[in-house]
């Protein structure tokens, strides 16, 4: 009777099921455990500058080139797409406040986030796996120190720092790739443009900005590092971590961004 | 007085890894634990390095560090030789600025000359062979002046000559260090050339114990089935 139960469908469906709830739930312990350890770790700080710095540039010059792209095409085609319509519509002096409010408060944040967790997120998540599965994470341990306050608190700082100006950049370089594009498909003047920009930003979605990149930096950062930490089983183990990085980052960053969203804007 | 095993036992998932198994390896002596491919050798020393926490049973030290080197070295591969070696002098807590730039290169420096290293602080270990790495990995295991030293598969994937002068560095570490040490191998001249006991494993019990002579010797069925490297016996491959 019990292999005849095994066999069905059915089981092998809840059975799944399970599984991935089994590991949704402890991906998300060990990312709560080695956070409140990274955090506990940073009272006994003992990271160099030259550690933070490496890691940093590591962190910018790696990723702005993709960052500064898609968020300047992004931008782009967004403009392309609205600025037609509006000047249509007899709205074009507020395309420079719409281009503004869209890159500032949602897209700047949310693709340079898309943009560093597939070249930062992924490239920390293999890098500590492959620490994993190659025992090195383990000679850590033997060797008495704690590999979370070693491995995590620089890349964690730096992700941290970074993430806001590279945002920054993104974001300005996005506002003037959308005026270049309703410059040329729809003759809007650039001074038009740039006008209604000051007009439709304020200080909040300055630092409503900065405040979410930050947080985006340690999420993603500190995801990425966890998921490297608990890889097993070898190089397909490497890859599983990988995805799960990506993954939950991509996740998590949404999640934040909503809240953020509804805190300030809603 | 080294280490003291007493009644270790160790389960994954129900499954039983190590059941009930005592030994004791003294200052300046060395075990080495034979067995299949996983009868639970490793496992012995993951729990005697801290790396997994045991069920039950005691693990008695004089104190001191417990150092262990790793089947594949486990260089930290971002870092050179120099920050390798003195990892532990600059990151732990209790000793990390405890010595100068100055102090810890002549540390270093010595550690290397142990292992027939000399000079090569600045490379990076893809820079080395094998052999190489698996002797930095013994200068890192020893810059604490450990009590314990464990070593698991030493000699696993290097060419005779190498696994000669691996095993040559294990006795001449156990000399310098006093400390004592216990080497997981599958290889009979390993045993042979460094230990002065050993202690043979299946499926997580001791099913031999005693000298590297009477392990040849003994007329056991496990001990003459490991010698002879048959498939016949009582032990039976999963």
């Amino acid at each position: 009777m019990k292999i005849y139960y095994q066999n069905t469908y059915t089981y092998k469906f809840l059975k799944l099921i399970a599984h991935q709830v089994k590991d949704f739930l402890s991906t998300l312990g060990d990312i709560i455990i080695y956070g409140l350890e990274f955090l506990k770790g940073l009272k006994h700080f003992n990271t160099t500058p030259k550690d933070i710095i490496e890691q940093c540039s590591r962190f910018a010059v790696s990723s702005l080139p993709i960052t500064l792209t898609i968020v300047c095409m992004t931008s782009i085609i967004i403009s392309m797409q609205v600025a037609e319509e509006m000047v249509k519509h007899g709205g074009g002096n507020f395309i420079g406040m719409l281009m503004a409010i869209l890159t500032v408060r949602e897209e700047g944040a949310i693709m340079s986030g898309f943009a560093i967790i597939s070249m930062i997120g992924s490239s920390l998540a293999s890098e500590i796996a492959t620490m994993k599965v190659t025992e090195q994470i383990d000679a850590i341990s033997v060797l008495k120190v704690n590999p979370v306050h070693y491995l995590f608190t620089p890349r964690i700082i730096a992700g941290t720092i970074m993430m806001p100006f590279v945002v920054i950049l993104a974001s300005t370089l996005g506002i003037i790739g959308g005026a270049i594009a309703a410059n040329i498909t729809s003759e809007l003047p650039y001074k038009a443009y740039f006008d209604s920009v000051w007009f439709g930003l304020s200080l909040k979605d300055l630092y409503v900005c900065i405040l979410k990149s930050i947080s985006f930096g340690f999420a993603i950062t500190l995801i990425s590092c966890c998921c490297g930490l608990i890889a097993k089983d070898g190089a397909k183990g490497v890859g599983i971590a990988t995805t799960k990085a990506v993954v939950w980052s991509f996740v998590s960053i949404v999640i934040i961004d909503l809240i953020f969203a509804t805190a300030f804007f809603y | 007085m080294g280490i003291e095993v007493k009644n270790l036992k160790k389960s994954f998932d129900n499954k039983t890894i190590i059941d009930d198994i005592s030994f004791k390896v003294d200052d300046g002596r060395i075990l080495s634990i034979v067995g299949f491919s996983g009868s639970g050798k490793s496992t012995v020393l993951k729990l005697i390095s801290g790396l997994l926490e045991k069920d039950s049973g005691e693990i008695i030290t004089s104190g001191g560090d417990v150092a262990m080197v790793f089947q594949y070295s486990a260089l930290f591969d971002s870092l050179n030789v120099f920050d390798n070696i003195s990892f532990a002098l600059q990151e732990r807590k209790d000793l990390r600025n405890k010595y100068t730039r100055k102090e810890l290169e002549k540390i270093v420096a010595e550690k290397l000359e142990l292992v027939g290293l000399s000079g090569i602080e600045e490379k990076f270990p893809s820079e080395l062979s094998g052999g190489m790495q698996k002797r930095v990995s013994f200068a890192r295991a020893i810059v604490t002046e450990p009590k314990i030293i464990l070593y698991d598969e030493p000699t696993a994937g290097l060419d005779p000559i190498s696994s000669t002068l691996i095993e040559d560095y294990i006795v001449r570490l156990k000399n310098e260090t006093n400390a004592a040490s216990i080497v997981v191998t599958h290889q009979m001249s390993t045993i042979r050339r460094t230990s002065d006991s050993v202690l043979m494993l299946y499926n997580g019990k001791v099913v031999f114990e005693g000298t590297p002579d009477e392990l040849c010797l003994e007329n056991t069925d496990y001990t003459k089935q490991f010698v002879n490297a048959t498939i016949d016996g009582p032990m039976k491959m999963n």
